[in-house]
């Protein structure tokens, strides 16, 4: 198998205090992994140095290939097309439809209107929210959002899909439905990483489980054989 | 194709969500380019004034009582040979008191008690209009000075060089202001666009997660600045129309300026592109310094 990320030895300090602490991960192409921990315990900022958002004070960054730490800043954007970010805050702009807000990633790429048109529409329709793509994302309930997000993180067919805290602002119910599209992704052949420290969505996946507390990484294994489902 | 449409949308957007500070934007870029444009106004207008005098003035080169038939017509040969001259017309001693008697018929009798005609013959010179300015004239009345059977050569040098001089200061006035009033503009519509990449934080942040390059986001607001300094400009330039028409009716009805105000001209329509150009320009200068100076992000 292929790693498509590999994470080296890598640290970060914000005011002395250790956000990272030798943090060293390896992930498969094709792989489910669960990134757990409380909060600050260094997720966020590991998923963000992924996305070349953050740098290492030591260590690599390794994604697709590609060695983060060493990107020029005219490099990052074309790192970022090929990895979607799927946020609890859903960041989707207002002013605009929701056809928009998912037809965003291929705009900056210029892809032409046609094909716009078709990916965002297959994207909706896998998300389940293709009937609202005329509307405001404000005019939808929060799991509809997120959603509306996760539609725009693959519309681009993204080698990896990077979700931090995806469900923070979902009830249980609709917690579920989006940690089956999450699989449903995965299962087309996207790597997914998910951030949670949400016991709900501990609870809906047997995969590989990766824990940081206080920016160190304590175990890794399948959750299922660690809680002994 | 999207990308272009995309591109002008948000430019559009921008400055439509910022009615107030684009309109603000607009209007005080105006007002500081009419002032710059009423020194350019000023200056074209005594440049053409300039030109139209120096095309008028006369260089009079008297010849001395004495001087032969033959030798007038050599002098007269020499000067129309001159490369610096454009054209020559003699004048006889009688014609000179025709015209004299004609211009001042009440003071025909100072002359009539001197007996003799002491009116000398001259030749009424024009200069081409590459040697007009005032150290050429200077020079070439200098050289014909000293030629034989030239009494005096005489031309009206100081006010001349008065208007030399005076068109030399608006010169450098229009320069000061302009750049001092261009470089408010470029603060002016810089503080908008700071303004608007202020507001729209959170779009650039998800443009930037979603991959868009540091152009495709400075796009929008390199063409917002441009807009705004050329929408300025025109604006300025209607304002300065309307001023200089006012004026024209106003010195027309007072009647005491004799026509002049027939000569006053505005910009010619190539000078008023011209000023549009320049005003996107500082439009999109006050876009790139903000951007330079405030940034749409890090990474």
């Amino acid at each position: 198998m292929d790693a498509i990320i590999q994470v080296i030895h890598v640290s970060k300090w914000y005011d002395r205090r250790a956000a990272l602490s030798d943090v060293t991960i390896e992930i498969e192409k094709g792989d489910f992994v669960l990134l757990m921990g409380p909060s600050g315990a260094g997720k966020s900022t590991l998923l963000r140095m992924l996305i070349g958002e953050e740098q290492p004070d030591e260590g690599q960054v390794f994604v697709h290939g590609k060695n983060v730490t060493k990107l020029k800043q005219s490099e990052i954007p074309y790192l970022r097309r090929k990895i979607g970010s799927v946020s609890q805050d859903f960041r989707l702009l207002s002013k605009k439809s929701v056809f928009d807000n998912v037809a965003l990633p291929l705009v900056v790429q210029g892809v032409s209107e046609k094909d716009i048109r078709r990916k965002v529409t297959e994207a909706l329709r896998a998300v389940g929210v293709d009937h609202k793509k005329d509307q405001s994302p404000n005019s939808l309930s929060a799991g509809e959002q997120q959603r509306v997000c996760i539609a725009r993180a693959i519309v681009n067919g993204p080698v990896v899909l990077l979700a931090d805290e995806p469900t923070g602002n979902l009830d249980p119910e609709r917690t579920g439905e989006i940690i089956e599209l999450f699989k449903l992704i995965n299962a087309r052949g996207t790597t997914v990483i998910v951030a949670t420290h949400d016991p709900h969505v501990m609870k809906q996946i047997n995969r590989r489980a990766v824990t940081l507390v206080q920016g160190v990484l304590m175990e890794e294994g399948r959750l299922a054989e660690r809680v002994g489902v | 194709m999207s990308r272009l449409v995309y591109i002008v949308r948000e430019a559009w957007a921008n400055m439509r969500a910022n009615r107030t500070t684009t309109i603000v934007a607009i209007l005080t870029t105006a007002f500081t380019l009419a002032c710059v444009g009423i020194f350019l106004l000023l200056y074209v207008n005594l440049r053409n004034a300039a030109g139209w005098l120096q095309e008028d003035v006369k260089i009079m080169v008297y010849l001395e009582d004495s001087v032969q038939a033959a030798r007038r017509q050599a002098l007269e040969k020499e000067l129309k040979s001159d490369r610096m001259v454009f054209g020559v017309l003699f004048v006889s001693k009688e014609q000179a008191l025709g015209e004299f008697r004609a211009q001042f018929p009440a003071e025909t009798h100072l002359l009539e008690g001197l007996g003799e005609n002491p009116l000398p013959a001259s030749f009424v010179v024009t200069l081409a209009p590459n040697y007009r300015s005032p150290q050429s004239m200077k020079g070439w009345a200098e050289r014909v000075q000293t030629m034989e059977g030239v009494a005096k050569v005489d031309y009206n040098q100081e006010w001349i060089n008065v208007l030399a001089e005076l068109i030399g200061y608006i010169e450098l006035a229009a320069i000061g202001v302009g750049l001092l009033l261009s470089a408010a503009s470029v603060t002016i519509i810089g503080n908008t666009i700071r303004l608007a990449l202020s507001t729209r934080r959170e779009e650039i942040e998800i443009l930037r997660s979603v991959g868009a390059t540091r152009t495709f986001i400075r796009i929008p607001y390199f063409l917002e600045g441009a807009v705004l300094g050329a929408f300025g400009s025109a604006l300025s330039l209607g304002i300065l129309k309307v001023g200089f028409e006012l004026f024209r009716q106003q010195m027309q009805s007072a009647g005491r300026f004799s026509g002049i105000e027939s000569l006053l001209s505005f910009f010619p329509f190539s000078l008023c592109i011209a000023l549009v150009m320049a005003g996107m320009g500082l439009g999109l200068a006050g876009s790139v310094v903000s951007l330079l100076r405030v940034g749409e992000g890090r990474a």
